[in-house]
C-alpha cells in the first residue's frame, strides 16, 4: 500500500520511530550492563551446534512442541512465525512511511498472501491465549497484567492491519502491481464517501504507532523473550547435560558458588530476562508436585527480579568500590535443598534456561562459603571424606558383596578389558549388593573380561558435587583418576547412573577421559552381538520400566533398557505413561536427596508408586537401572503395600543366563 | 570469654578397627583418624558461644602423635582461632594423669576463662583426663554439659541428668566436660579449610613442660574383637501359631533368654 504520510506525516512518523526505538535501545543497553555484572564464562565454542540449536530450537520452535503441550505449542509457533513474517512487513511500512523506501518483495503475491494468512492465524492464536488466561487459568501460569497488555497489543496490531488493508483496497491505495490480500478483503465492506481513505489512514497510523509502542514496552516486559531467546539459545550450555560446571583452581579462590547476582555468570542472568513465565518447568517439577517449597520458575525469576532491583546501583559503581550486592532475598535455602537435579525443568523449558546450574551454584555458596548444609547431608559429606562412601560404612568392607564370587581386582588382573565401577550403593546396601552380583553373573555369562578395584574404589563424588561441595568432588574424582591411571584403566562400566554420569561427563573436566558405559549399554551390545544367550523358563512377568533421571534425561539412554527388556524371554514391557522417557518422574533421591530427610509434603517416591499403579495394564515388577531408584521404589512399594516387585534390569537378565546360580549365591 | 578446648585424635567411627599383632593394641594401618566424638561436641559448643559473642576466642590443644595436627586443623577449619600441639618424646605413651598435667601447663600459660573437654575419649572411653585436669589446676569441674552461657559474675553450665538438667553456676574459671553441643558439629567452610591450612601450630614436647611425667599406669593386657555373630535363623514352616510355638521353644532352649 502507499503510506498515508504525505507532508508532515513522514516527519511525525520518524519522530515516533526515534522515540519508540530509542526507548527500546536505551533500556536494552541498561539490561546489557546489568548482565555484565555477572561473572565471565566462555560460551562461544561449538559454533556448529549453536547454529543448529538456533535453527531447531529458536526458528523451529522444537522445545515448544513437546508432550504434553503440543497444541498450545503449535499456537505459539504460529504467533512466532507470524511475528517473523509480519515484522518484515512492518519494516516495509515504516521505511515507506518515513523515506518512501521499500523492502524487496514486499508487494509480491507470495508475501502479501503469507502476511495475510499469518495475520488471521496470529489473531486466532492470540484469542485462544486470551481465553486460556481469562477463563482456563492454568495453575502453573503466572497470570499478571503484563500478559494481557502483550496479548492486547498483538490483537490491536493484527486488527489494525486487517482494517487498513481492507479500507486501503477500497480506497485504491494499492501500490502498482500489488496483489490484494485475500483474507483482509474477504469482506467487501462499503465505506460511504471518502471514509475509506480516512479509515485506511487511521488504522494505518494506529498500526505503526502500536508497533513503536510495543518496541518501547518490550524491554520492560517478560515479552522481551522474543529478543533474548535468540542469544539465550545460541549461548546455551554445550556441556553434556549431566555435567555441572567446573570450579577451576578451587584452592586459589576465596569465594565459591553464588551468594549474589555478581556470582552468577552473565548467561545465568540472561536466563532471567528470557523467562517468559510460562511455568512449564514448575509443571514438571517433582518437588513442587509433592508439596515441597521449590519452584524452579521462581528461582529464575528471583534472580531476574533481584538483578533488576539492584542492577542500576551495582552497575553505577565498580566491583571494588560501592556497596556489595545483596544476598538472595527471595530464594530460601529450603527451596534449594529440595531439588533432586532431575532435569525435568530443563527438559520442559522452551527457551533453554539452565535451572540446575543456578540451584547448584547457590548450594555451592551455602556448602563451601557458609558451611550451611542440612545436618543429614553434612553427615553424608563427612562420611565421604572419612570413609569414602556417603553411608559411612567401613571402607575395608567395600568388596564384601563379592564374597564367594571370586571377582578379580585390577591389582590381580591388570590386563582386564573393563573396570566394573561398582559404586557405594551396590557395595554397601544389602538390596543393591544383589544387583552387583547379577551384573557379575551377566558379564561372566557373556565372557566379558572385567575386574573391580575392590577396597581401592572410593565414592565417585557425585553426591558431594550435587550437594554443593565441589572441593570434595574434586578430591574424590582425583583419587579415583589416580587409581585408574595406576592400573591403566581405559574402559569403565558402571551399574549406577550417577557413577556413570560423573565419570563419563565430569571426569573429563579434570583431564581424564575414558570409554564409559552404563551396564545396560554394554549388555545391550552383548545381546545384539549374540554373545549373551537368554533362556526362557522363568515365569511370565509384566515389567514397567522406570527411567532413572541420570540415564534418561541427563544422558539420553532411553532405548537400551527397553531393548533389553524386550529381549528378555517371558517379559512383557509396559510404560508408566505419561511419565516415561523424557517425562519420567524422579524417584526423589537425586541431587544428594538420597541422604536428606523428606519431611515436607508427599514423598516423591510415593507419588511415583501412585503413577505406577495408575497405568492401565498392571505390572508385576517395576524395573530400573539405578541403585537409588531401586531403594526408593522398594521403600515406596513397601509403604504403600502394593503387589509390585522392584527389580534392576540386570536381575531380570541374570535370572535367565546359563549360570544364574552365581547371581543368587 | 577465652575458651580452651582439649581434643584427642581417635579412629573415626566409620573405621572397623582390628586388633594388632601384639594382641594389646589396635592395628593402625589404614585407619582414618578424627577428633574424638565428645571432643568434637566440645569444639562445637565453644564455637556456638563464639557465634553469639564475637569477642570470644577459642584455642584448641591436643596431645598425641604428630598426626594429631590434622585434627587440630579440622578444629581450626571449623572456626577455632589457634591451636597448640603437645607431641614428640613420650607423648604417645603418657599415663592419663601426666596428660592432665601437660594440658594444665598449657592452660596456665594461655590463661583461659574456661576449659572444655569431651566427657570421654571414644577409643579408651576412660573419661579421666577432664576431671584430672580440673584437679591439677585446682579448678571446679562440671560433667556431662550440654550448654553454657555467661551469667552474673560467672558462667552457667547445663548439666544433663536423668530426665532433665541441672544448672550450675561457676564464679571463676572452670573445666566443663561436654556431653553434646546444641547443634551438630559444624561443617567447615572451604575458606575456613584454606585458612586453617596456613595457620602455624606451635609444638611442645612433654619433657620441656617441666612436669612430673611419672604417674600410676593401668595396663592393657589383652584386646579382642567381639565374637562374630552367627547367621540368623528364619522360621519358615507352619502357620503363625506353629511358628510362634517354635520361636518360644528356640528362645527358651537355645538362646536361653526366656
Amino acid at each position: 500500500v502507499i503510506a498515508p504520510t504525505a507532508g508532515a506525516g513522514a516527519l511525525v512518523l520518524a519522530a515516533l520511530a526515534a522515540l519508540g526505538f530509542g526507548a527500546f535501545f536505551w533500556r536494552s543497553y541498561q539490561l546489557y550492563r546489568y548482565i555484565r555484572l555477572g561473572r565471565d564464562e566462555d560460551r562461544t565454542r561449538h559454533l556448529g551446534r549453536r547454529i543448529r540449536d538456533e535453527l531447531v530450537v529458536y526458528l523451529g520452535q522444537r522445545k515448544l512442541l513437546k508432550r504434553p503441550y503440543v497444541i498450545r505449542g503449535a499456537a505459539h509457533a504460529l504467533i512466532f512465525w507470524g511475528f517473523l513474517v509480519i515484522t518484515y512487513g512492518t519494516a516495509d511500512l515504516l521505511l515507506s512511511g518515513i523515506a518512501g523506501w521499500r523492502m524487496p518483495g514486499a508487494d509480491s503475491g507470495l508475501f502479501v498472501w503469507t502476511v495475510d494468512l499469518f495475520a488471521v492465524a496470529v489473531l486466532a492464536s492470540v484469542l485462544l491465549a486470551l481465553y486460556r488466561r481469562a477463563f482456563v487459568r492454568p495453575p502453573r501460569m503466572h497470570i499478571a497484567l503484563d500478559g494481557y497488555v502483550i496479548l492486547g497489543l498483538i490483537s490491536l496490531l493484527m486488527l489494525s492491519l486487517l482494517v487498513f488493508e481492507n479500507a486501503g483496497v477500497a480506497a485504491g491505495v494499492l501500490a502498482p502491481g500489488q496483489t490484494a490480500p485475500p483474507l483482509a478483503t474477504f469482506l467487501r465492506l462499503r465505506y460511504p464517501g471518502d471514509l475509506s481513505f480516512t479509515v485506511f489512514a487511521g488504522a494505518w497510523w494506529v498500526h505503526v504507532t502500536t508497533v513503536l509502542a510495543f518496541a518501547a514496552y518490550l524491554p520492560q516486559s517478560k515479552h522481551l523473550h522474543i529478543v533474548t531467546t535468540l542469544p539465550n539459545v545460541f549461548f546455551r550450555s554445550q556441556r553434556p547435560r549431566g555435567a555441572l560446571d567446573l570450579i577451576d583452581k578451587i584452592e586459589e579462590r576465596e569465594s565459591f558458588g553464588a551468594g549474589s547476582v555478581r556470582d552468577l555468570s552473565w548467561k545465568q542472568l540472561l536466563d532471567g530476562y528470557t523467562c517468559t513465565e510460562c511455568g512449564r518447568c514448575s509443571d514438571q517439577c517433582p518437588a513442587l508436585a509433592t508439596g515441597k517449597p521449590l519452584d524452579p520458575q521462581k528461582i529464575v525469576l528471583d534472580v531476574r527480579d533481584q538483578l533488576l532491583h539492584e542492577g542500576a546501583r551495582l552497575a553505577a559503581a565498580s566491583a571494588e568500590r560501592g556497596t556489595p550486592p545483596a544476598r538472595w532475598k527471595e530464594t530460601k535455602t529450603e527451596e534449594l535443598w529440595a531439588c533432586t537435579t532431575c532435569a525435568a525443568c530443563l527438559e520442559a523449558c522452551p527457551v533453554t534456561i539452565e535451572h540446575i546450574d543456578k540451584i547448584v551454584d547457590m548450594r555451592r555458596w551455602l556448602a563451601m562459603n557458609e558451611g550451611d548444609v542440612p545436618a543429614e547431608a553434612q553427615r553424608a559429606l563427612t562420611n565421604i571424606e572419612r570413609a569414602g562412601n556417603p553411608w559411612g560404612q567401613p571402607p575395608d568392607t567395600r568388596a564384601d558383596w563379592a564374597k564367594g564370587l571370586e571377582v578379580p581386582t585390577f591389582a590381580e588382573h591388570p590386563e582386564s578389558e573393563y573396570l566394573y565401577f561398582v559404586g557405594c550403593a551396590a557395595s554397601f546396601d544389602g538390596r543393591n549388593q544383589k544387583v552387583a552380583r547379577a551384573v557379575v553373573a551377566v558379564l561372566r555369562a557373556a565372557g566379558v573380561r572385567f575386574a573391580i578395584l575392590g577396597t581401592e574404589e572410593t565414592c565417585n563424588g557425585d553426591p558431594a558435587r550435587r550437594i554443593g561441595n565441589e572441593y570434595l568432588w574434586q578430591t574424590q574424582a582425583r583419587h579415583n583418576i589416580e587409581t585408574f591411571t595406576r592400573y591403566g584403566v581405559r574402559k569403565i562400566v558402571a551399574s549406577c547412573p550417577h557413577c556413570f554420569n560423573t565419570i563419563a561427563n565430569e571426569y573429563p573436566q579434570l583431564g581424564a577421559t575414558y570409554e564409559v558405559l552404563h551396564v545396560q549399554q554394554l549388555v545391550q551390545r552383548l545381546v545384539a552381538d549374540g554373545r549373551l544367550a537368554l533362556r526362557d523358563g522363568a515365569e511370565r512377568e509384566v515389567v514397567a520400566y522406570h527411567d532413572p533421571c541420570y540415564l534418561g534425561r541427563h544422558n539420553g539412554i532411553y532405548d537400551a533398557p527397553r531393548d533389553l527388556l524386550d529381549a528378555v524371554p517371558g517379559v512383557q514391557r509396559v510404560e508408566i505413561a505419561p511419565h516415561h522417557r523424557e517425562r519420567g518422574f524422579c524417584c526423589g533421591a537425586g541431587g544428594g536427596r538420597m541422604w536428606m530427610e523428606e519431611k515436607v509434603g508427599q514423598r516423591v517416591n510415593h507419588r511415583r508408586i501412585e503413577q505406577l499403579m495408575a497405568i492401565e495394564q498392571k505390572a508385576s515388577s517395576v524395573a530400573s537401572g539405578c541403585p537409588f531408584c531401586l531403594i526408593m521404589l522398594e521403600e515406596g512399594v513397601g509403604a504403600k503395600g502394593v503387589p509390585v516387585k522392584p527389580v534392576d534390569v540386570m536381575e531380570l537378565i541374570a535370572a535367565r543366563v546359563e549360570r544364574p546360580e552365581v547371581a543368587t549365591a | 570469654v577465652k575458651i580452651l578446648v582439649c581434643i584427642k585424635q581417635t579412629p573415626d567411627s566409620t573405621v572397623r578397627v582390628k586388633v594388632g599383632s601384639d594382641g594389646r593394641s589396635i592395628d593402625a594401618a589404614g585407619v582414618t583418624w578424627a577428633i574424638s566424638a565428645y571432643d568434637e561436641y566440645a569444639v562445637e559448643l565453644a564455637l556456638e558461644h563464639k557465634d553469639r559473642d564475637k569477642e570470644s576466642t577459642v584455642t584448641v590443644v591436643s596431645l598425641g602423635p604428630t598426626r594429631s595436627r590434622d585434627s587440630l586443623r579440622q578444629a581450626l577449619a571449623m572456626g577455632a582461632d589457634d591451636a597448640v600441639l603437645i607431641t614428640g618424646g613420650s607423648a604417645e605413651s603418657l599415663p592419663p594423669l601426666a596428660v592432665a598435667r601437660a594440658l594444665a601447663k598449657v592452660v596456665e600459660e594461655a590463661k583461659p576463662d574456661l576449659v572444655l573437654c569431651g566427657r570421654q575419649a571414644s577409643d579408651d572411653e576412660q573419661g579421666f583426663v577432664g576431671p584430672a585436669l580440673a584437679e591439677v589446676l585446682g579448678w571446679p569441674h562440671v560433667p556431662t554439659v550440654t550448654k553454657f552461657a555467661a551469667a552474673d559474675g560467672g558462667l552457667d553450665a547445663w548439666k544433663e541428668i536423668e530426665g532433665g538438667h541441672e544448672v550450675w553456676r561457676a564464679s571463676g574459671p572452670v573445666v566443663l566436660t561436654v556431653q553434646k553441643s546444641e547443634k551438630e558439629p559444624r561443617y567447615p567452610s572451604l575458606p575456613g579449610i584454606m585458612k586453617a591450612k596456613k595457620k602455624e601450630i606451635p609444638e611442645k614436647e612433654p619433657a620441656s613442660l617441666g612436669i612430673d611425667l611419672a604417674a600410676p599406669v593401668i595396663e592393657i593386657v589383652k584386646m579382642e574383637p567381639p565374637p562374630a555373630r552367627g547367621a540368623g535363623k528364619i522360621i519358615k514352616d507352619g502357620d503363625a501359631k506353629a511358628a510362634a510355638a517354635q520361636l518360644a521353644k528356640l528362645l527358651r532352649d537355645e538362646a536361653k533368654v526366656l
